[in-house]
C-alpha cells in the first residue's frame, strides 16, 4: 500500500513529537500531553465515523471509560503484561461498540446521536456509582484508601517514556484507520454515506459494515481509555461524563473530521488549552467560550474544520497563489 | 433472462403493481409508462428494496427471497434516476465497491475494472475523484459500475436523465454495445420513447401498476392502448 503525502506528513509529525515533546515538556505537562494524545485517539474514532459514514456518535468518551475500567480491573486482578491488558480492554470496548451499533442499524442522524448519548448517560451513572477499580476486592475492586500501584509497560515506566509509548500507539491506530479508509470497508462506508440504497445496489452489507465501524470506533476508544488509565494509574468518573462525549465530538468537528490533523487539534483543544489557561492563572472554563466560538466558525465557514483550512492554505502556498 | 411472476405491490390503498408478469429474453428491453405507472417500483422490487408477493428469476434462478445486497452478488446491477457515485472516491474505487464482496483474485478484479473503464473510454481518468466529474461523465461511470463482476441483469433507471440530445445518443450507443461485452440482460426505464425505440428489442408498458402491453417495441408502441395511456393519443374503440 502506497504511503500518501498525508501519511508522510503524519510520520514526520509523529517523529517530531517523539523527539521534541519529552525534551520540551516537564512534570505535569508530560501528563497533559499524554492525556491529550489519548483524547486525540478517541476523537479520531468519532471523527472517522462522522466523516466516512455520516454517523454521529455521542458516546465516545463513555466508551473510553469502559476501556479504562477494564484496564484497571485487569491490572489489579491479574499479573498480565500491560499489552495483554490493553488488548483485552480494547476488545471489550469494541464489543460495547457493537452493542451501541444495534440501534444504528435502524436509526440515523439525530435519533442515532440521541441513542448514543443516552448510552453514554447510562455508562456515566454506572461509573459514578461503582467508580474505577483501584486494587480492592470483588468485581468492582474499589478500596476507599490509597490505590494499589499500576504496572506500566516495561519499556515505558517513566512518564516521558510512557508519553512516547502512547504517541506510537496513537500513530499506529491512525494507520489502522487509514488502512480501513483505503480498503473495502472504507469504500463500503463511502457508499453507505452517499446512499444506503446505492450501497445495497453495490452489494454492500450495510448491517455488517455499520457494525464494523462502531466496533472500530469502540476499539479506538478502548485503547484510548486504557492508555489514559496508564498515565496516572487511576481514573475518575467525572472524566467520562456524557457531556464530555458531546464536547469531544464538537471539537472533532472544529478540528476537522476528515483529516488526522483534525483529531490532533481536537485533542490539543480538549486537554492542552485548559491546562495552558490554568498555567496562566485563568479559569479553564473560559475555554468553553473559545470552543463555542470555534464550533460556530467551523459550522458557518469551515466545514472541514481548522485542519481543512490549514491544508487548504498549504495547497494554495504550494501552487504559488495568494 | 429475467422473469417476473405475478408481482403485487400495495402502498396503503394504492395498488402500485397489480399482478405484473413478464419474461425479458431480449438482450436489451425497456419498461415505459406514464408517471406513477409503477416503473421504478418494478425496478425496486427486482432490486429487493421492496418485498412483495410474486416471484423473480435471474436466468431461471429464483432470487425473490434474497436480500438486496445478495441479489447484487447474484449478478444484479442497477443505476438510479439520480446517479449515486461516492464523491470522495476515485472512479476506480467506485467500480471496486461492486467487486469487493465478490469472489475472485485481485488481478482478475483489476482486469475487469480496466475493461469496464475502457468500455466508457475512461482509462486515463481512473484516478479522478467522482466529485470532479460532470453529469455526463457520472452517468458513464454509473454504467461502468453495472458492467463489472459478471452481471446477469443490468437495470438502468433513466440513464439519460438530465443529458443533452447528443449525450443521450452517446449513452444509447454505449448501451447498444453492452450485449457484445457481457451476457447480461439489460432493462431500461426511460421516458424518451425515441431512445427506447432505438435500443430496446422488447418493451413492457405499465399503466396504474398494470401491464397493458408487452412484446416487440415497434408493435407495442403502435398499440392503441399504449398510445392512449402513454402517448396521450385517444384510444379508438
Amino acid at each position: 500500500m502506497k504511503i500518501t503525502r498525508s501519511g508522510y506528513a503524519g510520520i514526520a509529525f509523529t517523529l517530531a513529537l517523539l523527539i521534541l515533546l519529552p525534551m520540551l515538556a516537564n512534570g505535569q505537562w508530560v501528563k497533559v500531553f499524554t492525556s491529550a494524545s489519548c483524547f486525540t485517539l478517541a476523537a479520531a474514532g468519532v471523527a472517522f465515523m462522522y466523516s466516512r459514514l455520516g454517523m454521529v456518535s455521542l458516546g465516545q468518551v463513555a466508551l473510553m471509560g469502559i476501556g479504562g475500567w477494564v484496564m484497571l480491573r485487569m491490572n489489579h486482578a491479574f499479573n498480565f503484561p500491560f499489552e495483554v491488558n490493553l488488548i483485552i480492554a480494547a476488545s471489550v470496548t469494541m464489543i460495547f461498540g457493537w452493542v451501541l451499533a444495534l440501534p444504528a442499524l435502524k436509526m440515523r442522524g439525530l435519533y442515532l446521536a440521541l441513542i448514543t448519548l443516552m448510552a453514554a448517560g447510562g455508562i456515566e451513572v454506572i461509573l459514578s456509582t461503582y467508580r474505577f477499580p483501584n486494587g480492592g476486592t470483588g468485581f468492582w475492586g474499589v478500596i476507599p484508601s490509597v490505590a494499589a500501584p499500576f504496572r506500566r509497560p516495561m519499556i515505558a515506566a517513566s512518564d516521558s517514556a510512557y508519553l512516547q509509548y502512547v504517541i506510537v500507539i496513537v500513530a499506529l491506530c491512525f494507520a489502522l484507520i487509514d488502512i480501513h479508509r483505503r480498503t473495502a470497508p472504507g469504500r463500503a462506508w463511502a457508499m453507505i454515506r452517499r446512499s444506503e440504497a446505492a450501497a445495497l445496489a453495490s452489494g454492500v452489507n450495510i448491517v455488517y459494515y455499520k457494525a464494523w465501524a462502531f466496533g472500530l470506533s469502540g476499539l479506538l476508544a478502548g485503547i484510548a481509555g486504557a492508555l489514559l488509565a496508564g498515565s496516572i494509574g487511576l481514573l475518575d468518573a467525572a472524566t467520562f461524563r456524557a457531556s464530555e462525549s458531546i464536547m469531544l465530538f464538537a471539537l472533532a468537528v472544529v478540528g476537522g473530521a476528515r483529516f488526522w490533523l483534525g483529531a490532533v487539534i481536537a485533542g490539543i483543544l480538549y486537554r492542552v488549552l485548559p491546562a495552558l489557561f490554568n498555567d496562566w492563572g485563568l479559569d479553564a472554563d473560559l475555554t468553553l467560550i473559545i470552543f463555542g466560538a470555534a464550533l460556530l466558525h467551523a459550522i458557518i465557514t469551515a466545514p472541514d474544520g481548522i485542519s481543512g483550512q490549514i491544508i487548504g492554505l498549504t495547497s494554495k502556498f504550494k501552487r504559488g497563489t495568494p | 433472462m429475467i422473469e417476473l411472476d405475478n408481482l403485487q405491490v400495495k402502498f396503503g390503498g394504492v395498488v402500485a403493481l397489480d399482478n405484473v408478469s413478464a419474461t425479458f429474453n431480449a438482450p436489451i428491453s425497456g419498461i415505459i409508462g406514464p408517471n406513477g405507472a409503477g416503473k421504478t417500483t418494478t425496478m425496486n422490487v427486482i432490486s429487493g428494496f421492496i418485498q412483495c408477493p410474486g416471484k423473480i428469476f435471474f436466468d431461471s434462478q429464483e432470487v425473490s427471497l434474497l436480500a438486496a445486497h445478495q441479489r447484487t452478488r447474484q449478478g444484479l446491477r442497477r443505476s438510479f434516476q439520480h446517479e449515486q457515485l461516492a464523491n470522495d472516491l476515485s472512479v476506480r474505487d467506485n467500480l471496486r465497491i461492486v467487486l469487493d464482496p465478490l469472489p475472485g483474485s485481485a488481478a482478475d478484479k483489476r482486469n475487469e475494472i480496466t475493461k469496464a473503464l475502457a468500455f466508457i473510454e475512461f482509462t486515463d481518468r481512473a484516478e479522478m475523484l467522482a466529485a470532479q466529474l460532470n453529469t455526463f461523465q457520472r452517468r458513464l461511470v454509473d454504467i461502468a459500475r453495472c458492467l463489472v463482476g459478471n452481471p446477469k441483469v443490468i437495470m438502468l433507471d433513466e440513464p439519460c436523465g438530465g443529458l443533452t440530445q447528443e449525450e443521450t445518443t452517446q449513452i444509447g450507443n454505449l448501451i447498444l454495445k453492452i450485449p457484445a461485452m457481457c451476457s447480461a440482460t439489460v432493462l431500461i426505464i426511460d421516458h424518451d420513447v425515441e431512445l427506447i425505440k432505438r435500443i430496446c428489442t422488447d418493451t413492457l408498458v405499465l399503466d396504474f401498476g398494470r401491464c397493458i402491453a408487452f412484446g416487440k417495441t415497434i408493435e407495442v408502441l403502435a398499440d392503441p392502448k399504449v398510445q392512449a395511456a402513454y402517448l396521450g393519443i385517444e384510444e379508438i374503440v
